[in-house]
């Protein structure tokens, strides 16, 4: 057959295609009027919105839980904090001691701790990082000598990339605050610290006991030179001179430590370690939320591992009914003439 | 909608069927579950023709499927229906032309009737098909290639 030919074949096909008889159109006009269309259900729109609702329920239960648990460990924290200021007692037993000032970078020494009248005993301590060890080492040194102080011990020790210089240092109590105002500027100050502890009470009383002793004492002294002394009086004097002796040596103890300040100053060319830092409400938030989520994605992950290869083998079977069902129809076509 | 497409449903299922009277109670049963699932059609998935032809294809093969459980039962399909003398495919069809028509199957001419008579796309043919396009293309072209050579056979030398 030529290509025309061919032609006017499927032109013929197209041309008398029959038409529908009168009586089924008169059946199909019978037919009620179709319900009108309403909501209906898609599977897939449904399913996209419940995949849409479960994903922000998930998000959401995260964001209220990550608020909950920042919120809960804040109010755990001010209780801990309300219930450390509920004990200064414990405190107030210890030494007059300021607490370590960590980070605080040259920080001037406090005026009201400055040597007054009284004997107090200073022991100060302090780390700083410095770029110079050498340097740094001789400038404390000197400036520890130009205040009329000494070195008591020094440790001086270095590597090829560390070192550090440790030194005990006795400062005039007159001159600490200058001392301290000094080491300050040698480098980045990393820690600090400074126990005051008050000797004028304790010196108080051995000076009240030696002037009773001495007091006694001379009451012997003239006992024994008009009518002399028992034995027992006589060790009773004697006595009382060995306790004078030694308060007055515990005496001179005291005032000379409270006449030179200690001071622990630690030098280091190391690198500090970042320190730790307490996270904020945003962080707990973003660390709780975070941990949510997480949990939830396990869980999902978990039923997909589990549920999904049934998922699957029922897709699978799914996709297998269609094809069999396909060729069966394509057969049984073909089959009929 | 239904006196629109009815005359395409009707040829549809007369190719398919090759009886007219089969073919109208079928398009009928077909225009009845058309009504009935109505809130089911999806304008964004097809034209309401795909939807009716793909109906009329799902009625078409339930009838077929019934008619094989039948024959089974009576494991002989005795009474066969003679051929009719009147035109089946088409008033004022060429004889030949009817009569290679049907010599086809009623994979060949559901093929033919869709493409050829209701000009229906590639695409579309494939949707009320439930085949890809390349397999409508390879069936049209073998119900083609077939025709022409019923139509040369029949032509008396």
């Amino acid at each position: 057959m030529s290509q025309p030919e061919f032609d006017v074949m499927l032109l013929e096909l197209r041309a008398k295609a029959p038409r529908a008889p009168e009586t089924l159109r008169e059946r199909v006009q019978a037919l009620p009027e179709p319900v009108p269309r309403g909501f209906r259900l898609r599977l897939r729109p449904a399913l996209a919105a419940a995949a849409a609702i479960a994903v922000a329920l998930g998000v959401g239960a995260a964001v209220v839980g990550g608020l909950g648990g920042s919120s809960s460990r804040e109010t755990a924290r001010e209780g801990e904090a309300k219930m450390l200021n509920a004990l200064p007692a414990q405190a107030e037993r210890r030494p007059r001691t300021l607490a370590p000032l960590p980070n605080t970078p040259n920080v001037p020494f406090q005026s009201e701790l400055a040597p007054g009248s009284r004997l107090q005993h200073y022991d100060v301590s302090m780390q700083a990082r410095v770029d110079d060890l050498s340097g740094a080492t001789k400038r404390a040194v000197r400036t520890t000598r130009k205040l009329g102080g000494y070195v008591a011990a020094a440790d001086y020790s270095t590597d090829r990339t560390t070192g550090d210089s440790t030194l005990d240092l006795r400062v005039p109590v007159q001159h600490v605050q200058q001392a301290i105002a000094s080491f300050t500027e040698l480098g980045t100050i990393l820690s600090q610290r400074i126990a005051l502890t008050d000797l004028q009470a304790s010196v108080d009383r051995i000076r009240e006991r030696v002037a009773e002793f001495r007091d006694r004492i001379a009451k012997l002294e003239a006992k024994r030179r008009t009518i002399g002394l028992t034995p027992e009086e006589q060790g009773e004097l004697a006595g009382l001179k060995r306790n004078v002796r030694r308060l007055t040596g515990s005496q001179r103890t005291l005032v000379r430590s409270a006449t030179y300040a200690e001071v622990q100053l630690l030098l280091t060319t190391r690198k500090v370690a970042p320190k730790h830092v307490a996270p904020g409400r945003f962080d707990r938030f973003r660390d709780n939320a975070g941990d949510i989520l997480g949990k939830e994605a396990i869980a999902v992950l978990y039923a997909l591992v589990v549920a999904g290869p049934f998922v699957l083998l029922a897709a699978l079977a799914l996709l297998a009914e269609r094809a069999r069902r396909r060729r069966a129809d394509s057969r049984l076509l073909e089959e009929t003439g | 909608m239904a006196e629109e497409h009815l005359d395409d449903v009707y040829r549809y299922l007369l190719y398919v069927t090759g009886n007219p009277h089969l073919a109208e109670d079928l398009a009928a049963e077909t225009f009845e579950r058309a009504l009935r699932r109505w809130r089911r059609f999806d304008p964004r998935r097809g034209s309401p023709r795909t939807w009716l032809c793909q109906l009329a294809r799902s009625t078409a093969l339930d009838h077929f499927r019934a008619e094989q459980r039948r024959r089974r039962r009576e494991e002989s399909y005795a009474v066969e229906e003679s051929p009719s003398e009147e035109p089946v495919f088409g008033e004022g069809l060429s004889p030949a032309l009817e009569t290679a028509v049907q010599s086809l199957s009623a994979a060949e001419r559901e093929v033919v009737v869709l493409r050829i008579v209701l000009e229906l796309d590639g695409e579309t043919t494939a949707s009320v098909l439930g085949i890809r396009p390349t397999a409508v293309s390879t069936r049209l072209s073998r119900a083609l290639q077939k025709l022409q050579e019923r139509m040369v056979d029949d032509v008396p030398a």
